[in-house]
């Protein structure tokens, strides 16, 4: 009873919460911004990997997954001590996040609870070819990445297929069957019957089927295609599986159980049997995608398997609908055209066409007879194949193999792709090994040893210098991008670039990571590239030995086309691109937002940059922050501008002569710090004539003034030597800057926001697109909602951080009086203007 | 140079280790065989002498230490190459003490092993010379 009552006590008359002491919490944060930098170390590293420059295995894989698990333990720890254990919830976070990472990484079909039963081509997940089989992955990539027409549609996807058979109870069955079939127990073709009458009399679960009907709403006819796991992949399935066409919307979940069968067909497991794959699980995707009512189809080879030498690519083309040529009933024309633009025809064989085979007016397929004057006519016209050429030579490029591409030519002249895989020949001829010495001493050095890989391979074209805007307008389809910069509005032309050359820049860099995604060779940080490299001419551009060949080196590109192994495609690159999704996107941006929680954190990066805010807010609240300063030494800055800054240094970031209480700007060691400060402290930026407030502006002012003047006032910067983090409430507004200005550029960021101000929403707006405009053109990323800004820029080299930092520092001395002048609309462009006027002659910023 | 291309052997039980060396090496006129089992490694080394071996360490059944140990006492100008991804002072230390000729951890960027196999080739041609 007693003990019962001292409990409650306890419960009710709770001690006050205890306060770690100041030495300890700078002891932790230290450690936090450590750990922070080296999880932004390995996320780095990791993206440099996925390049191709390196070999790794799946131990580093594992190596570096195990090392960031733990570092974000420490961080979740420390912040948890820091706010005394006020996130929790953030382990729970950890294990939602490591949990698929490590099921990945062992390997296992990671088909968790999270992958859909059903996705729309547009939405689906690339790099996850055992979800969505290798066919329908190989479209998503098309249609994502390269943005060429491919007929909507959706996968019902390999979960789906698991779903099937376990609500069926199909499993053991399948398992008893097959297993009595290797041993002998069973001949194929009764154990195929077997296998698929299960399928085809089982029920497709309500939840599938139901999506299924839903997305075929869209369109009357569909094309029902496998795209089992493997399929199209390292092996080719062609034709073993079923594919239906000019299937009713209505038929499709019954045309969807078809192919599901059909991964038991007798032809397909012997085909299995004879590749060892029975151990593995089969699994079945299904592609369902509108029917184009087709003018014309047929199938381009990138390569003209009869003369591979010759540069030309084959193009076969049959009226109405592909199923005559598929089934090799129908001679189709055939075109041979030169693989490099602008696609010269070299030759065109038309044959007569004897039927047609065309939509069904109620459905289904019809064959028809050609009136004779239509027979002898060709299928498609030289315009039409040359499109093809260049698409097919796109999609060459993108795969890195010599590609099969089915299409189909619609009523308007639009073409579309229906299908790509890796053309299948036998060995065209005994290709020696290309040997550089040998090159080196046929073909003219450009550049060697230069640079650094950002994505491993090689391309040719001719040269295509960016200077501008303008020039990337007219970037030609498969030139060498040759720039000065990697900023990020090259994004756009990189998908058609044959290779990349960038003066600046680094592996871990905006360019190199869309260089990767499109898979387009990359050299960063070539000095001089632009003066050396001529614009117009032919270059070939080897990464692997980081040599630029003046012209096109035939023999390495046939070699890499035809010989090489591309390392895009191997498991353990695959299996670091999907680990990447996991890690690498920064998806919390504004730590105002709804979802700024532990729940909202869906990468590894999205954990340290919520445990960072949250760990720097810690230390900016403000009771429990002067209760705790009583031990930190707190400088205040003396300084022309008054502002009352009061500055915390972590280490570093003041000059240790320093004395007192007070520092001047010249004692500020912190190279963030000093920086900004030059730049608020610049001739005429801030000015001290009293702001003109127009009436309807100053009345708007007063009402608001209760929230932002509370915590008006407060100024303080927490530094190191190469570290920031500023804290400004000047009159209304309010900015954060955090900055990290390091030797290294991978360290570096800056981040700042900027929120509130005097006047009505309508000014704040206005005065957020003007910030948003003026970032932009300094390159930072920029998101803005209402009169919030938020902009970051990372992994720029210290120079060009200290542009940016200088530009800020005029930022906020200018909007302290902007939105008062800001009166309507119209008046953006012309300050704009101004302001980059101003700032041109001291802040040289190349390529704004 | 096509006259007498020096040989060499790649040994990890990584394939995709293999599969990214071997084009690399075969551009600067190595010729070069692969293998991911070190006992297979063990029956082409003893059938013919290899100019440089390429091999990891950690590995199932015999590791590279051992292999690398036998595969010199056969052929002792036979230069060896270790990679691996468990790089510690101790292990390096005790691979130049088996008289290996350089150590490189993984995971490595494709110029930087050229490099090294290049240096081993220089060795050996100009000790035959």
């Amino acid at each position: 009873m007693l003990a019962a009552l001292q409990k409650l006590w306890k419960k009710v008359f709770k001690p006050p919460e205890e306060l770690i002491t100041f030495p300890e919490l700078f002891e932790h944060f230290q450690a936090l911004l450590q750990d922070h930098q080296k999880v932004m170390e390995i996320i780095a590293d990791l993206g440099e990997k996925s390049g191709g420059d390196y070999v790794f295995d799946r131990k580093y894989l594992q190596d570096s997954v195990n090392e960031l698990h733990v570092l974000l333990l420490h961080l979740i720890k420390g912040l948890n001590l820091i706010s005394s254990n006020r996130y929790p919830d953030l382990y729970t976070t950890l294990d939602r996040i490591f949990l698929p990472i490590e099921a990945e990484l062992r390997g296992r079909l990671s088909l968790a609870a999270e992958m859909p039963y059903v996705v729309g081509l547009e939405d689906l997940p690339v790099d996850h070819p055992e979800l969505t089989g290798g066919k329908a992955a190989n479209l998503g990539e098309i249609s994502q990445r390269l943005h060429l027409p491919v007929p909507p549609g959706f996968i019902i996807t390999t979960r789906a297929f698991r779903y099937f058979l376990e609500q069926n109870q199909l499993e053991d069955r399948i398992h008893a069957l097959i297993s009595a079939w290797l041993g002998r127990e069973a001949d194929t073709l009764q154990t195929s019957r077997q296998l698929q009458y299960g399928l085809l009399a089982g029920v497709v679960p309500q939840e599938v089927g139901r999506e299924i009907r839903r997305r075929t709403e869209a369109a009357p006819f569909w094309a029902v295609r496998s795209s089992a796991h493997g399929e199209d992949g390292e092996l080719s399935f062609a034709g073993l599986h079923e594919s239906l066409l000019q299937v009713p919307a209505r038929g499709v979940p019954e045309a969807y159980k078809k192919i599901l069968a059909s991964l038991f067909s007798p032809e397909a497991l012997s085909y299995r049997r004879q590749m060892d794959m029975l151990g593995e699980e089969a699994a079945m995707a299904v592609l369902c995608q509108e029917v184009i009512a087709s003018r014309a189809s047929g199938v381009v080879h990138t390569l003209n398997l009869e003369a591979p030498e010759t540069e030309c690519l084959t193009v076969y083309a049959y009226p109405g609908l592909g199923r005559p040529v598929m089934d090799g009933r129908a001679q189709p024309d055939r075109l041979v055209v030169e693989r490099q633009a602008p696609h010269h025809i070299r030759s065109r064989e038309v044959f007569p066409k004897e039927y047609v085979v065309r939509p069904a007016p109620g459905g289904g397929e019809e064959e028809v007879t050609p009136a004779p004057e239509e027979r002898d006519l060709p299928a498609i016209s030289d315009a039409t194949a040359q499109t093809l050429a260049r698409l097919a030579i796109s999609l060459e490029r993108y795969f890195k193999r010599p590609q099969e591409i089915e299409w189909a030519l619609d009523q308007t002249g639009q073409v579309w792709i229906l299908q790509s895989r890796a053309l299948a020949f036998s060995q065209i001829s005994d290709f020696p090994p290309v040997e550089v010495a040998d090159l080196r001493e046929r073909y003219s050095l450009l550049l060697q040893d230069q640079g650094v890989v950002a994505h491993a391979g090689v391309g040719a074209g001719p040269v295509w210098v960016v200077e501008s805007d303008a020039d990337l307008e007219q970037f030609p389809e498969g030139a060498v991008l040759v720039t000065r910069y990697t900023a990020p509005w090259l994004a756009r032309v990189v998908p058609k670039a044959a290779a990349i050359i960038a003066e600046r820049g680094s592996p871990a860099g905006h360019l190199a990571t869309i260089a990767r995604e499109f898979r387009v060779p990359t050299l960063v940080g070539v000095e001089k590239a632009t003066g050396v490299l001529t614009p117009g001419t032919e270059v070939t551009v080897d990464t692997n030995n980081r040599l630029v060949y003046a012209g096109r080196v035939q023999e390495l590109l046939h070699y890499e086309l035809l010989e090489a192994t591309s390392f895009e495609d191997a498991s353990e690159f695959r299996q670091l691109r999907r680990l990447l999704k996991r890690v690498a996107p920064l998806h919390l941006i504004d730590p105002q937002a709804p979802d700024f929680t532990p729940e909202g954190c869906l990468s590894v990066h999205d954990v340290i940059r919520f445990v960072h805010e949250k760990a720097v807010q810690e230390l900016m609240d403000l009771p429990r922050f002067l209760k705790r300063f009583k031990g930190a030494q707190l400088w205040t800055l003396v300084s022309e501008v008054p502002m009352g800054l009061k500055i915390w240094d972590l280490g570093g970031g003041i000059d240790p002569a320093a004395q007192g209480g007070e520092v001047t700007a010249a004692q500020i060691r912190s190279l963030p710090l000093k920086t900004l400060w030059e730049g608020v402290c610049a001739p005429g930026v801030w000015s001290t004539e009293p702001i003109q407030v127009d009436f309807s502006g100053l009345m708007s002012s007063l009402t608001r003034t209760t929230e932002a003047a509370t915590a008006a006032g407060f100024n303080l910067a927490v530094i190191t030597g190469t570290y920031l983090n500023l804290h400004l409430r000047l009159g209304y507004h309010f900015n954060l800057v955090d900055a990290r200005m390091d030797p290294d550029p991978h360290h570096n960021h800056i981040y700042f926001r900027f929120v509130g101000g005097v006047t009505d929403l309508t000014r704040r707006s206005r005065r957020a697109r003007l910030l948003a405009d003026i970032l932009a053109k300094y390159h930072f990323k920029v998101d803005i909602k209402g009169d919030l800004v938020i902009a970051k820029i990372l992994h720029l080299p210290q120079e060009e951080i200290r542009r940016r930092l200088l530009v800020l520092g005029h930022l906020i001395g200018f909007t302290r009086q902007l939105d008062m002048q800001l009166k309507s609309d119209e008046d953006v462009p012309a300050y704009l203007a101004k302001f980059l006027e101003r700032l041109q002659p001291l802040v040289d910023l190349e390529g704004s | 140079m096509a006259q007498n291309k020096l040989r060499v052997l790649i040994l990890d039980d990584e394939p995709i280790v293999c599969k990214r060396l071997k084009p690399s090496l075969e551009k600067l006129g190595f010729e070069v065989d692969t293998f991911t089992r070190s006992f297979e490694a063990m029956q082409a080394v003893e059938k013919a002498a290899y100019d440089i071996i390429v091999t990891d360490l950690k590995m199932e059944g015999m590791d590279g230490m051992r292999f690398l140990q036998e595969a010199k006492k056969l052929y002792p100008e036979t230069e060896v190459i270790v990679i691996t991804g468990f790089a510690t002072m101790e292990t390096a230390k005790e691979s130049f003490k088996k008289g290996v000729f350089d150590f490189i951890a993984k995971p490595f960027n494709l110029n930087e092993i050229q490099k090294v196999v290049q240096r081993a080739a220089d060795k050996i041609r100009s000790a035959g010379q």
